[in-house]
């Protein structure tokens, strides 16, 4: 399973030489399953690079939306293969009591707020609500599942062979809970994200900003690493980053983010902080082993 | 481990932080969470407890009816929301561990989610200080 980072910034783009080294587009990380399925996670505004680094020729593809926030639909217009016939993408995300998936996202993707309406879409797009068990697409297991965060929103976890992501972008697990002293199982994200060999969670404030965000539906870098302690996920990516934060901010927090993942007790080289373009591979189980050796 | 609904994680976050004596069960009718006003006025913390089956807690704390017979499983509010998907309310009165009793107004409503009802919360409100009705 390989896995790109088209997006990694969160609640709006934040482009400028200040943000030239962690990237400014929001939300959208690409995942090529090891059959060579290819999914999307979020279709922020990173996903219309993604869709430029596609080949032309007919595809299906896999869009699962976390939520329907702007900052993580908002590349879905700008998305190249949504114009071409021959493209089949089918976009899975939240049900909501109040409309269907599929009229939701066509709030966005109509006028007065886009000059195409979804009915207009050249390719053969449809919408799927995540089923509340596990499903199958080309070689991976999915699973979703609700988690802390405004409005209906879902986290992710790919198992592909023996290599799992989990994705969880927009999350306060710690909302009302103590995340160190939390049975398992009532620790939203928990099983998504158990034992996981890649973790990309929500990281947007630092813990002197959350404060000041708390129901806000993010993460302060110590929810975010105790989250992933007591996870036992192999290796973090903390996501989402606030928009107001420069790359040498982010280079900070990283900092900061190493001192308490070490006091926690992790190995300094499984956390880093999400870059926009950078590649992740996982390896199956046979490779891992390989590696050991 | 098995997952619980974020419903249920929400509610009981919510109910953590409430001065409210508030019980919460699952879609099974599992005593899952009550919060340390529920402990205060039950006479023992929730964490000294544990989860209680469904017929179990109804009987732990009473709960009995203004004369003081005990009201049978079925009829309490918190069953009603959990199995019938509706709200419901009641004036009853719970026994302390310490054998106190305390009339309280009870109201439960279930907690119903795009896959389902996922279990249901009561809210306690004390109507008086001091002792409730005497078992029968």
């Amino acid at each position: 399973m390989k896995v790109k980072l088209w997006g990694t910034r969160g609640s709006i783009p934040a482009p400028g030489p200040e943000t030239i080294r962690y990237g400014g587009n929001t939300s959208c990380v690409g995942v090529t399953l090891s059959d060579g399925s290819m999914l999307a996670l979020d279709a922020g505004t990173g996903i219309r690079c993604l869709g430029l680094a596609l080949p032309d020729e007919p595809a299906r593809l896999h869009i699962l939306l976390t939520h329907l926030h702007l900052d993580h639909i908002q590349g879905l217009v700008f998305f190249a293969p949504a114009f071409r016939p021959q493209t089949e993408i089918v976009i899975w995300g939240p049900a909501s009591p109040e409309a269907s998936l599929r009229d939701r996202i066509a709030r966005y993707i109509s006028a007065p707020l886009s000059p195409v309406e979804v009915r207009e879409l050249p390719c053969d797009v449809s919408f799927r609500h995540c089923p509340e068990s596990e499903w199958e697409i080309g070689s991976a297991r999915i699973r979703a599942a609700s988690v802390t965060h405004r409005g209906p929103t879902l986290g992710y976890r790919i198992d592909d062979g023996d290599s799992s992501l989990a994705y969880i972008p927009d999350h306060e697990p710690a909302l009302g809970a103590d995340l160190a002293q939390m049975d398992e199982d009532w620790i939203s994200g928990f099983a998504l994200a158990r034992d996981a060999s890649l973790l990309i969670h929500d990281g947007q404030y630092t813990d002197a900003e959350y404060p000041c965000h708390v129901g806000w539906g993010h993460s302060a870098t110590s929810h975010a690493l105790s989250f992933a302690r007591r996870t036992g996920a192999e290796r973090t990516l903390l996501f989402h980053h606030d928009p107001l934060h420069s790359d040498d901010q982010l280079d900070e927090l990283g900092a900061a983010a190493q001192q308490q993942w070490v006091e926690l007790g992790g190995d300094p080289g499984t956390l880093e902080l999400a870059v926009e373009r950078s590649e992740v591979e996982l390896p199956a189980r046979a490779a891992k082993a390989a590696a050991a050796v | 481990m098995t997952q619980r609904p974020l419903e249920l994680i929400l509610a009981r976050n919510l109910m953590s932080a409430l001065s409210t004596p508030a019980f919460l069960v699952d879609e099974g009718g599992l005593l899952v969470f009550y919060n340390e006003a529920a402990g205060m006025l039950l006479g023992k913390r929730f964490e000294e407890l544990g989860t209680v089956g469904p017929q179990e807690w109804g009987s732990l704390f009473g709960p009995f009816d203004e004369n003081g017979e005990p009201i049978p499983y079925d009829e309490l509010p918190l069953v009603t929301a959990v199995r019938g998907g509706r709200p419901a309310h009641a004036e009853l009165t719970v026994r302390s561990t310490d054998g106190t009793h305390h009339e309280v107004e009870v109201s439960a409503f279930p907690i119903q989610t795009p896959h389902g009802s996922q279990g249901a919360i009561a809210v306690f409100w004390p109507t008086a200080n001091g002792n409730g009705a005497e078992p029968a």
